[in-house]
Protein backbone atom coordinates (compact mmCIF):
# COMPACT_ATOMS: atom_id res chain seq x y z
CA UNK A 1 0.00 0.00 0.00
CA UNK A 2 1.38 3.45 -1.14
CA UNK A 3 2.22 5.29 2.43
CA UNK A 4 0.46 8.13 3.04
CA UNK A 5 2.99 11.07 2.83
CA UNK A 6 4.03 12.73 6.16
CA UNK A 7 5.07 15.99 4.51
CA UNK A 8 5.13 15.76 0.80
CA UNK A 9 8.79 15.00 0.68
CA UNK A 10 8.48 11.69 -1.38
CA UNK A 11 8.14 11.35 -5.06
CA UNK A 12 4.99 10.56 -6.43
CA UNK A 13 5.33 7.22 -7.66
CA UNK A 14 5.04 7.73 -11.42
CA UNK A 15 6.61 10.00 -14.12
CA UNK A 16 5.51 13.64 -14.44
CA UNK A 17 6.21 14.74 -17.87
CA UNK A 18 5.95 18.66 -17.01
CA UNK A 19 8.81 20.49 -15.14
CA UNK A 20 8.14 21.08 -11.78
CA UNK A 21 7.40 24.12 -10.36
CA UNK A 22 7.52 25.77 -7.13
CA UNK A 23 4.03 27.23 -5.35
CA UNK A 24 3.60 27.79 -1.84
CA UNK A 25 -0.94 27.44 -2.18
CA UNK A 26 -1.20 24.82 -0.09
CA UNK A 27 -4.51 25.87 1.04
CA UNK A 28 -5.29 26.44 -2.72
CA UNK A 29 -3.94 23.03 -3.47
CA UNK A 30 -6.47 22.07 -0.53
CA UNK A 31 -9.67 23.37 -2.01
CA UNK A 32 -8.39 22.13 -5.37
CA UNK A 33 -8.06 18.36 -3.95
CA UNK A 34 -11.28 18.17 -2.09
CA UNK A 35 -13.39 19.66 -4.99
CA UNK A 36 -11.74 16.95 -7.37
CA UNK A 37 -12.51 14.37 -4.51
CA UNK A 38 -16.01 15.24 -4.69
CA UNK A 39 -16.04 15.05 -8.46
CA UNK A 40 -14.17 11.98 -8.65
CA UNK A 41 -15.10 9.60 -5.63
CA UNK A 42 -18.09 7.71 -6.06
CA UNK A 43 -16.67 6.78 -9.92
CA UNK A 44 -13.44 5.59 -8.47
CA UNK A 45 -15.59 4.06 -5.30
CA UNK A 46 -17.58 2.18 -7.72
CA UNK A 47 -13.90 1.18 -10.43
CA UNK A 48 -11.92 0.23 -7.41
CA UNK A 49 -15.29 -2.01 -5.92
CA UNK A 50 -15.59 -3.53 -9.14
CA UNK A 51 -11.96 -4.75 -9.48
CA UNK A 52 -13.27 -6.42 -6.30
CA UNK A 53 -12.60 -4.83 -3.22
CA UNK A 54 -14.87 -4.00 -0.33
CA UNK A 55 -16.21 -0.48 0.22
CA UNK A 56 -14.12 -0.02 3.43
CA UNK A 57 -10.86 -0.60 1.12
CA UNK A 58 -12.32 1.27 -1.46
CA UNK A 59 -12.34 4.09 0.94
CA UNK A 60 -9.27 3.95 2.52
CA UNK A 61 -7.43 3.45 -0.92
CA UNK A 62 -9.23 6.73 -2.54
CA UNK A 63 -8.03 8.63 0.35
CA UNK A 64 -4.72 7.92 -0.25
CA UNK A 65 -5.22 8.61 -3.50
CA UNK A 66 -6.02 11.67 -3.06
CA UNK A 67 -3.09 12.22 -0.38
CA UNK A 68 -0.97 11.11 -3.13
CA UNK A 69 -2.76 13.98 -5.67
CA UNK A 70 -2.25 16.75 -3.05
CA UNK A 71 1.00 15.82 -2.66
CA UNK A 72 1.51 15.58 -6.46
CA UNK A 73 0.01 19.43 -7.11
CA UNK A 74 2.24 21.24 -4.30
CA UNK A 75 5.38 19.26 -5.85
CA UNK A 76 4.41 21.23 -8.82
CA UNK A 77 4.01 17.73 -11.14
CA UNK A 78 2.33 17.80 -14.44
CA UNK A 79 -1.26 18.41 -14.17
CA UNK A 80 -1.86 16.90 -18.07
CA UNK A 81 -4.18 14.37 -18.11
CA UNK A 82 -4.99 14.35 -13.92
CA UNK A 83 -7.76 12.24 -14.32
CA UNK A 84 -5.77 9.41 -16.00
CA UNK A 85 -3.21 10.25 -13.44
CA UNK A 86 -5.93 9.92 -10.25
CA UNK A 87 -7.44 6.32 -12.17
CA UNK A 88 -4.18 5.13 -12.53
CA UNK A 89 -3.36 5.82 -8.95
CA UNK A 90 -6.17 4.49 -7.52
CA UNK A 91 -5.94 1.29 -10.11
CA UNK A 92 -2.46 0.30 -8.62
CA UNK A 93 -3.31 0.37 -5.21
CA UNK A 94 -6.33 -1.59 -5.97
CA UNK A 95 -4.37 -4.17 -7.33
CA UNK A 96 -2.27 -4.07 -4.65
CA UNK A 97 -4.76 -3.75 -2.10
CA UNK A 98 -6.44 -6.71 -3.90
CA UNK A 99 -3.03 -8.67 -3.74
CA UNK A 100 -2.64 -8.40 -0.21
CA UNK A 101 -5.63 -10.17 0.72
CA UNK A 102 -5.91 -13.42 0.59
CA UNK A 103 -9.20 -13.73 0.02
CA UNK A 104 -9.86 -11.24 -3.13
CA UNK A 105 -11.26 -13.95 -5.36
CA UNK A 106 -13.63 -15.16 -2.96
CA UNK A 107 -14.39 -11.43 -1.96
CA UNK A 108 -14.73 -10.67 -6.01
CA UNK A 109 -17.15 -13.92 -6.24
CA UNK A 110 -19.41 -13.58 -2.66
CA UNK A 111 -19.68 -9.39 -3.76
CA UNK A 112 -21.05 -10.16 -7.70
CA UNK A 113 -23.13 -12.88 -5.94
CA UNK A 114 -24.63 -10.14 -3.37
CA UNK A 115 -24.32 -7.26 -5.06
CA UNK A 116 -27.91 -7.46 -7.30
CA UNK A 117 -29.56 -4.68 -9.02
CA UNK A 118 -32.37 -4.16 -6.89
CA UNK A 119 -34.35 -1.30 -8.30
CA UNK A 120 -36.86 -2.88 -11.28
CA UNK A 121 -40.11 -1.84 -11.11
CA UNK A 122 -42.11 -4.88 -10.89
CA UNK A 123 -41.32 -8.75 -10.22
CA UNK A 124 -41.29 -9.74 -13.80
CA UNK A 125 -38.86 -6.90 -15.17
CA UNK A 126 -37.25 -7.70 -11.98
CA UNK A 127 -36.53 -11.19 -13.36
CA UNK A 128 -35.49 -9.83 -16.41
CA UNK A 129 -33.40 -7.59 -15.06
CA UNK A 130 -31.75 -10.54 -13.42
CA UNK A 131 -31.06 -13.10 -15.95
CA UNK A 132 -29.67 -10.07 -18.07
CA UNK A 133 -27.52 -9.13 -14.83
CA UNK A 134 -26.02 -12.98 -14.59
CA UNK A 135 -25.73 -13.25 -18.30
CA UNK A 136 -23.63 -10.22 -18.50
CA UNK A 137 -21.85 -11.24 -14.94
CA UNK A 138 -20.63 -14.42 -16.71
CA UNK A 139 -19.46 -12.99 -19.59
CA UNK A 140 -17.76 -9.64 -17.86
CA UNK A 141 -15.59 -13.01 -16.00
CA UNK A 142 -14.75 -14.79 -18.84
CA UNK A 143 -13.36 -11.42 -20.29
CA UNK A 144 -9.67 -11.07 -20.15
CA UNK A 145 -9.04 -8.61 -17.51
CA UNK A 146 -7.24 -5.56 -18.99
CA UNK A 147 -10.75 -5.46 -21.35
CA UNK A 148 -12.63 -5.24 -18.09
CA UNK A 149 -10.61 -2.90 -16.56
CA UNK A 150 -11.24 -0.84 -19.78
CA UNK A 151 -14.46 -1.16 -19.61
CA UNK A 152 -14.94 -0.44 -16.61
CA UNK A 153 -13.02 3.10 -16.54
CA UNK A 154 -15.05 3.61 -19.84
CA UNK A 155 -18.38 3.38 -17.89
CA UNK A 156 -16.74 5.88 -15.68
CA UNK A 157 -16.28 8.04 -18.35
CA UNK A 158 -12.98 8.20 -19.14
CA UNK A 159 -11.69 8.76 -22.47
CA UNK A 160 -9.18 6.54 -24.24
CA UNK A 161 -6.15 8.60 -23.79
CA UNK A 162 -7.13 8.45 -19.84
CA UNK A 163 -7.40 4.73 -19.93
CA UNK A 164 -4.31 4.25 -21.45
CA UNK A 165 -2.91 6.65 -19.05
CA UNK A 166 -4.36 4.59 -15.93
CA UNK A 167 -3.96 1.64 -17.25
CA UNK A 168 -0.51 1.95 -19.03
CA UNK A 169 -1.05 0.78 -22.07
CA UNK A 170 -1.23 1.81 -26.22
CA UNK A 171 -4.44 4.00 -27.18
CA UNK A 172 -5.11 0.66 -29.77
CA UNK A 173 -5.43 -1.56 -27.12
CA UNK A 174 -7.83 0.44 -25.43
CA UNK A 175 -9.67 0.70 -28.42
CA UNK A 176 -9.79 -3.04 -29.53
CA UNK A 177 -10.02 -4.37 -26.19
CA UNK A 178 -13.45 -2.29 -25.98
CA UNK A 179 -14.79 -3.06 -29.01
CA UNK A 180 -13.65 -6.96 -28.05
CA UNK A 181 -15.91 -6.19 -24.70
CA UNK A 182 -18.80 -5.40 -26.38
CA UNK A 183 -19.06 -7.86 -29.03
CA UNK A 184 -19.12 -10.58 -26.47
CA UNK A 185 -21.54 -8.62 -24.54
CA UNK A 186 -23.50 -8.39 -27.82
CA UNK A 187 -24.80 -11.89 -27.75
CA UNK A 188 -25.83 -11.67 -24.51
CA UNK A 189 -27.73 -8.05 -24.71
CA UNK A 190 -29.80 -9.75 -27.41
CA UNK A 191 -30.47 -13.19 -25.81
CA UNK B 1 -15.65 -8.84 -33.78
CA UNK B 2 -17.20 -7.68 -37.07
CA UNK B 3 -14.59 -7.28 -39.76
CA UNK B 4 -15.57 -7.13 -43.35
CA UNK B 5 -14.44 -5.42 -46.42
CA UNK B 6 -16.19 -2.52 -47.48
CA UNK B 7 -18.41 -2.31 -44.34
CA UNK B 8 -17.18 -0.13 -41.27
CA UNK B 9 -15.86 -2.86 -38.02
CA UNK B 10 -17.30 -2.49 -34.91
CA UNK B 11 -14.19 -1.05 -33.57
CA UNK B 12 -14.52 1.76 -35.98
CA UNK B 13 -17.77 2.10 -35.39
CA UNK B 14 -16.99 2.48 -31.43
CA UNK B 15 -14.31 4.86 -32.02
CA UNK B 16 -16.95 6.99 -33.81
CA UNK B 17 -19.96 6.76 -31.16
CA UNK B 18 -16.97 8.05 -28.69
CA UNK B 19 -16.04 10.75 -30.27
CA UNK B 20 -11.93 8.98 -30.93
CA UNK B 21 -11.73 8.79 -34.54
CA UNK B 22 -9.77 11.01 -36.64
CA UNK B 23 -11.28 13.71 -38.27
CA UNK B 24 -10.92 11.60 -41.80
CA UNK B 25 -12.27 8.37 -40.80
CA UNK B 26 -15.49 10.21 -39.07
CA UNK B 27 -16.08 11.74 -41.91
CA UNK B 28 -16.33 8.61 -44.44
CA UNK B 29 -17.36 6.32 -41.57
CA UNK B 30 -20.80 8.76 -41.41
CA UNK B 31 -20.81 8.51 -45.23
CA UNK B 32 -20.99 4.88 -45.11
CA UNK B 33 -23.97 5.05 -42.04
CA UNK B 34 -25.78 7.34 -44.04
CA UNK B 35 -25.67 4.97 -46.90
CA UNK B 36 -25.28 1.67 -45.20
CA UNK B 37 -28.28 0.06 -43.25
CA UNK B 38 -26.44 -3.28 -42.46
CA UNK B 39 -23.58 -1.02 -40.59
CA UNK B 40 -26.18 1.48 -38.89
CA UNK B 41 -27.90 -1.85 -37.50
CA UNK B 42 -25.07 -3.19 -35.79
CA UNK B 43 -23.99 0.61 -34.42
CA UNK B 44 -28.04 0.43 -32.65
CA UNK B 45 -26.72 -2.84 -31.06
CA UNK B 46 -23.59 -1.78 -30.30
CA UNK B 47 -25.58 1.02 -28.40
CA UNK B 48 -28.02 -1.07 -26.88
CA UNK B 49 -25.32 -2.84 -25.38
CA UNK B 50 -23.32 -0.37 -23.97
CA UNK B 51 -26.51 1.35 -22.51
CA UNK B 52 -26.94 -2.19 -20.88
CA UNK B 53 -23.92 -2.65 -19.59
CA UNK B 54 -23.72 0.79 -18.14
CA UNK B 55 -27.41 0.42 -16.62
CA UNK B 56 -26.41 -2.62 -15.19
CA UNK B 57 -23.42 -1.18 -13.72
CA UNK B 58 -24.51 1.32 -11.97
CA UNK B 59 -27.57 -0.01 -10.59
CA UNK B 60 -25.29 -2.76 -9.20
CA UNK B 61 -22.61 -0.69 -7.60
CA UNK B 62 -24.17 2.44 -6.88
CA UNK B 63 -26.04 1.19 -3.61
CA UNK B 64 -22.83 1.10 -2.58
CA UNK B 65 -22.21 4.32 -2.28
CA UNK B 66 -22.35 5.53 1.28
CA UNK B 67 -22.73 9.58 1.90
CA UNK B 68 -19.16 11.30 0.93
CA UNK B 69 -19.11 13.86 3.73
CA UNK B 70 -17.73 11.98 6.25
CA UNK B 71 -14.78 10.62 3.90
CA UNK B 72 -14.40 14.33 2.47
CA UNK B 73 -14.35 15.61 5.79
CA UNK B 74 -11.66 13.11 6.80
CA UNK B 75 -9.78 13.45 3.85
CA UNK B 76 -9.54 17.75 4.77
CA UNK B 77 -8.20 17.30 8.30
CA UNK B 78 -5.54 14.66 6.65
CA UNK B 79 -4.99 17.39 4.12
CA UNK B 80 -4.95 19.75 6.90
CA UNK B 81 -2.28 17.58 8.78
CA UNK B 82 0.05 17.53 5.73
CA UNK B 83 -0.70 21.54 4.97
CA UNK B 84 0.57 22.14 8.58
CA UNK B 85 3.60 20.28 8.06
CA UNK B 86 3.25 18.03 10.74
CA UNK B 87 4.91 14.11 10.94
CA UNK B 88 1.64 12.25 10.79
CA UNK B 89 0.90 9.05 9.38
CA UNK B 90 -2.78 8.33 8.14
CA UNK B 91 -4.40 5.59 10.45
CA UNK B 92 -4.90 3.51 7.51
CA UNK B 93 -1.50 2.47 7.08
CA UNK B 94 -0.50 3.10 10.39
CA UNK B 95 -2.89 0.17 11.47
CA UNK B 96 -1.27 -1.92 8.82
CA UNK B 97 2.16 -1.48 10.63
CA UNK B 98 3.43 -4.94 12.85
CA UNK B 99 2.02 -4.39 16.61
CA UNK B 100 5.36 -4.29 18.22
CA UNK B 101 5.93 -1.42 15.95
CA UNK B 102 2.55 0.35 16.48
CA UNK B 103 3.07 -0.40 19.89
CA UNK B 104 6.32 0.98 20.30
CA UNK B 105 5.15 4.00 18.10
CA UNK B 106 2.11 4.29 20.55
CA UNK B 107 4.61 4.40 23.55
CA UNK B 108 6.66 7.45 21.93
CA UNK B 109 3.59 9.22 21.05
CA UNK B 110 1.89 8.89 24.60
CA UNK B 111 5.27 10.04 25.98
CA UNK B 112 5.51 12.89 23.92
CA UNK B 113 2.33 14.04 24.26
CA UNK B 114 2.50 13.50 28.10
CA UNK B 115 5.47 15.85 28.19
CA UNK B 116 4.13 18.43 25.72
CA UNK B 117 0.62 18.53 27.25
CA UNK B 118 2.32 18.50 30.53
CA UNK B 119 4.74 22.00 29.38
CA UNK B 120 1.84 23.37 27.45
CA UNK B 121 -0.07 23.36 31.01
CA UNK B 122 1.93 24.82 32.96
CA UNK B 123 2.72 27.63 30.57
CA UNK B 124 -0.70 28.19 29.63
CA UNK B 125 -2.94 27.51 32.77
CA UNK B 126 -6.44 28.42 30.56
CA UNK B 127 -8.23 25.61 30.67
CA UNK B 128 -7.48 23.28 27.10
CA UNK B 129 -10.82 24.20 24.88
CA UNK B 130 -11.68 20.50 24.63
CA UNK B 131 -11.05 20.04 28.79
CA UNK B 132 -12.38 23.72 29.61
CA UNK B 133 -15.87 22.52 28.86
CA UNK B 134 -16.46 22.85 25.34
CA UNK B 135 -15.79 19.26 24.36
CA UNK B 136 -17.41 17.96 27.62
CA UNK B 137 -20.33 19.44 26.78
CA UNK B 138 -20.50 17.96 23.49
CA UNK B 139 -23.01 15.23 22.74
CA UNK B 140 -22.50 14.52 19.58
CA UNK B 141 -18.70 13.65 18.01
CA UNK B 142 -16.83 15.94 16.16
CA UNK B 143 -17.77 15.33 12.40
CA UNK B 144 -14.45 15.95 11.12
CA UNK B 145 -12.39 13.32 13.62
CA UNK B 146 -15.14 11.03 13.96
CA UNK B 147 -17.67 10.83 10.47
CA UNK B 148 -18.34 6.71 10.63
CA UNK B 149 -16.65 3.72 9.31
CA UNK B 150 -18.82 0.61 8.49
CA UNK B 151 -17.98 -3.15 7.07
CA UNK B 152 -20.00 -4.83 4.51
CA UNK B 153 -22.37 -6.50 6.46
CA UNK B 154 -25.65 -7.61 5.29
CA UNK B 155 -29.34 -7.73 6.89
CA UNK B 156 -28.35 -11.44 7.97
CA UNK B 157 -25.26 -10.80 9.47
CA UNK B 158 -26.85 -7.36 11.71
CA UNK B 159 -29.89 -9.60 12.61
CA UNK B 160 -28.68 -12.92 13.61
CA UNK B 161 -27.05 -11.88 16.55
CA UNK B 162 -28.86 -9.64 19.12
CA UNK B 163 -27.18 -6.19 19.32
CA UNK B 164 -25.86 -6.42 22.93
CA UNK B 165 -23.78 -9.72 21.86
CA UNK B 166 -22.24 -7.42 19.18
CA UNK B 167 -19.91 -5.27 20.78
CA UNK B 168 -16.66 -5.33 20.84
CA UNK B 169 -13.71 -4.18 23.31
CA UNK B 170 -11.68 -1.14 21.49
CA UNK B 171 -7.77 -1.74 22.72
CA UNK B 172 -6.62 0.51 25.20
CA UNK B 173 -4.10 2.43 22.91
CA UNK B 174 -7.03 2.93 20.21
CA UNK B 175 -8.55 4.42 23.29
CA UNK B 176 -5.75 6.60 24.08
CA UNK B 177 -5.54 7.58 20.48
CA UNK B 178 -8.56 8.83 20.30
CA UNK B 179 -8.36 10.99 23.41
CA UNK B 180 -5.20 12.45 21.84
CA UNK B 181 -7.23 12.97 18.50
CA UNK B 182 -10.10 14.92 20.62
CA UNK B 183 -6.71 16.82 22.74
CA UNK B 184 -8.22 15.08 25.58
CA UNK B 185 -5.36 15.08 28.25
CA UNK B 186 -5.46 12.51 31.60
CA UNK B 187 -9.03 11.88 31.35
CA UNK B 188 -11.09 10.40 34.26
CA UNK B 189 -12.50 7.12 34.01
CA UNK B 190 -16.01 8.56 35.04
CA UNK B 191 -15.99 11.56 32.99
CA UNK B 192 -15.91 9.69 29.52
CA UNK B 193 -16.87 6.37 27.49
CA UNK B 194 -15.01 5.19 24.13
CA UNK B 195 -18.12 4.55 22.29
CA UNK B 196 -18.67 3.40 18.85
CA UNK B 197 -20.29 6.16 16.47
CA UNK B 198 -22.08 3.07 14.49
CA UNK B 199 -22.67 0.48 16.87
CA UNK B 200 -20.71 -2.84 15.83
CA UNK B 201 -24.23 -4.15 15.97
CA UNK B 202 -25.33 -1.87 13.15
CA UNK B 203 -22.40 -2.62 10.93
CA UNK B 204 -19.77 0.19 12.46
CA UNK B 205 -16.18 -1.26 12.87
CA UNK B 206 -13.36 -1.13 15.18
CA UNK B 207 -11.87 1.58 13.39
CA UNK B 208 -10.69 5.31 14.64
CA UNK B 209 -12.86 7.19 12.73
CA UNK B 210 -15.89 5.38 14.20
CA UNK B 211 -14.84 5.87 17.47
CA UNK B 212 -15.27 9.09 20.35
CA UNK B 213 -15.10 10.06 23.60
CA UNK B 214 -18.48 10.10 24.55
CA UNK B 215 -19.19 12.44 27.75
CA UNK B 216 -20.52 10.24 30.83
CA UNK B 217 -21.90 13.45 32.65
CA UNK B 218 -24.71 14.61 30.45
CA UNK B 219 -27.99 14.36 32.61
CA UNK B 220 -29.92 13.99 29.19
CA UNK B 221 -27.93 13.29 25.41
CA UNK B 222 -26.01 10.26 27.64
CA UNK B 223 -24.93 6.70 26.64
CA UNK B 224 -27.75 5.61 27.84
CA UNK B 225 -29.81 7.29 25.67
CA UNK B 226 -27.03 6.47 22.69
CA UNK B 227 -27.58 2.64 23.77
CA UNK B 228 -31.25 3.06 23.53
CA UNK B 229 -31.50 4.63 20.10
CA UNK B 230 -29.19 1.52 19.05
CA UNK B 231 -31.10 -1.10 20.36
CA UNK B 232 -34.36 0.94 18.57
CA UNK B 233 -32.13 1.09 15.21
CA UNK B 234 -31.37 -2.39 15.23
CA UNK B 235 -34.95 -3.67 16.56
CA UNK B 236 -36.29 -1.40 13.29
CA UNK B 237 -33.66 -2.91 10.29
CA UNK B 238 -34.02 -6.55 11.97
CA UNK B 239 -38.06 -5.85 11.59
CA UNK B 240 -37.58 -4.64 7.88
CA UNK B 241 -38.88 -1.59 8.89
CA UNK B 242 -35.78 0.61 8.30
CA UNK B 243 -32.87 -0.06 5.56
CA UNK B 244 -29.70 -0.70 7.13
CA UNK B 245 -27.61 2.06 5.34
CA UNK B 246 -30.67 4.66 6.28
CA UNK B 247 -29.82 3.37 10.08
CA UNK B 248 -26.30 3.73 9.69
CA UNK B 249 -26.28 7.42 8.28
CA UNK B 250 -29.19 8.63 11.02
CA UNK B 251 -26.52 7.35 13.59
CA UNK B 252 -23.66 8.98 11.89
CA UNK B 253 -24.97 11.74 11.17
CA UNK B 254 -26.67 13.33 14.18
CA UNK B 255 -27.66 10.42 17.01
CA UNK B 256 -29.70 13.32 19.03
CA UNK B 257 -32.01 13.80 15.52
CA UNK B 258 -31.88 10.07 15.10
CA UNK B 259 -33.33 9.71 18.67
CA UNK B 260 -36.16 12.45 18.26
CA UNK B 261 -37.10 10.39 15.04
CA UNK B 262 -36.99 6.80 15.84
CA UNK B 263 -37.43 6.88 19.47
CA UNK B 264 -39.78 9.51 19.67
CA UNK B 265 -42.30 7.23 21.59
CA UNK B 266 -40.28 6.95 24.82
CA UNK B 267 -39.44 9.36 27.21
CA UNK B 268 -36.69 10.71 27.81
CA UNK B 269 -36.00 9.62 31.07
CA UNK B 270 -37.60 6.48 30.56
CA UNK B 271 -35.79 5.27 26.84
CA UNK B 272 -36.17 1.47 26.75
CA UNK B 273 -32.26 0.23 27.37
CA UNK B 274 -32.87 -3.73 28.43
CA UNK B 275 -29.56 -3.97 28.98
CA UNK B 276 -26.09 -1.66 27.77
CA UNK B 277 -22.67 -3.09 27.14
CA UNK B 278 -19.98 -0.48 26.48
CA UNK B 279 -16.30 0.29 26.25
CA UNK B 280 -15.32 2.24 29.28
CA UNK B 281 -12.21 3.83 30.00
CA UNK B 282 -10.19 1.14 31.02
CA UNK B 283 -11.88 -1.01 28.27
CA UNK B 284 -13.92 -3.71 30.66
CA UNK B 285 -17.70 -4.37 29.38
CA UNK B 286 -19.93 -3.78 31.49
CA UNK B 287 -23.99 -4.90 31.50
CA UNK B 288 -26.00 -3.11 33.52
CA UNK B 289 -29.96 -2.34 34.07
CA UNK B 290 -31.08 1.09 32.82
CA UNK B 291 -34.01 3.11 34.01
CA UNK B 292 -36.97 1.25 32.21
CA UNK B 293 -39.54 3.93 32.97
CA UNK B 294 -39.72 7.60 33.59
CA UNK B 295 -42.16 7.39 36.42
Amino acid sequence: MLRPPADCAYEVPFPASAPARTVDKKSGYEEEVIHLFGLFRNPLLRYVISLGLSRHDGEEIIQEVFLALFCHLQLGKSRQNLRGWIFRVAHNLALKQRAANKKAQTMLDSDEARRQPDTAPNPEQQAVSHQRWQRMQAVLRALPEQDRFCLYLRAEGLRYREIAAALGISLGAVSIALARSLARMKPVDEG
Amino acid sequence: MFKEPGHLSDEDILLVLDGESSRRLARSAQAHLAACWDCRSRMGVLEGTIEAFVSLHRRTLDPELADPQGPSALLRARLAEIAAGRSTVASSSFSRLPILARSFAYLCAAVFVAVLGSRLLFRHPQPHPFLGGTFANRTVPDRRLTPGATRPVSIGDVCSMRHEEVVHDVSGSLRQQVFREYGIVNPRPEDYEVDYLIAPGLGGTEDIRNLWPEPSTSSTWNAHRKDALEERLHQLVCDGELDLGTAQKAIATDWITAYEKYCKSDTLAGAPVAHRQRTHLHGSRETSKAPTSAG
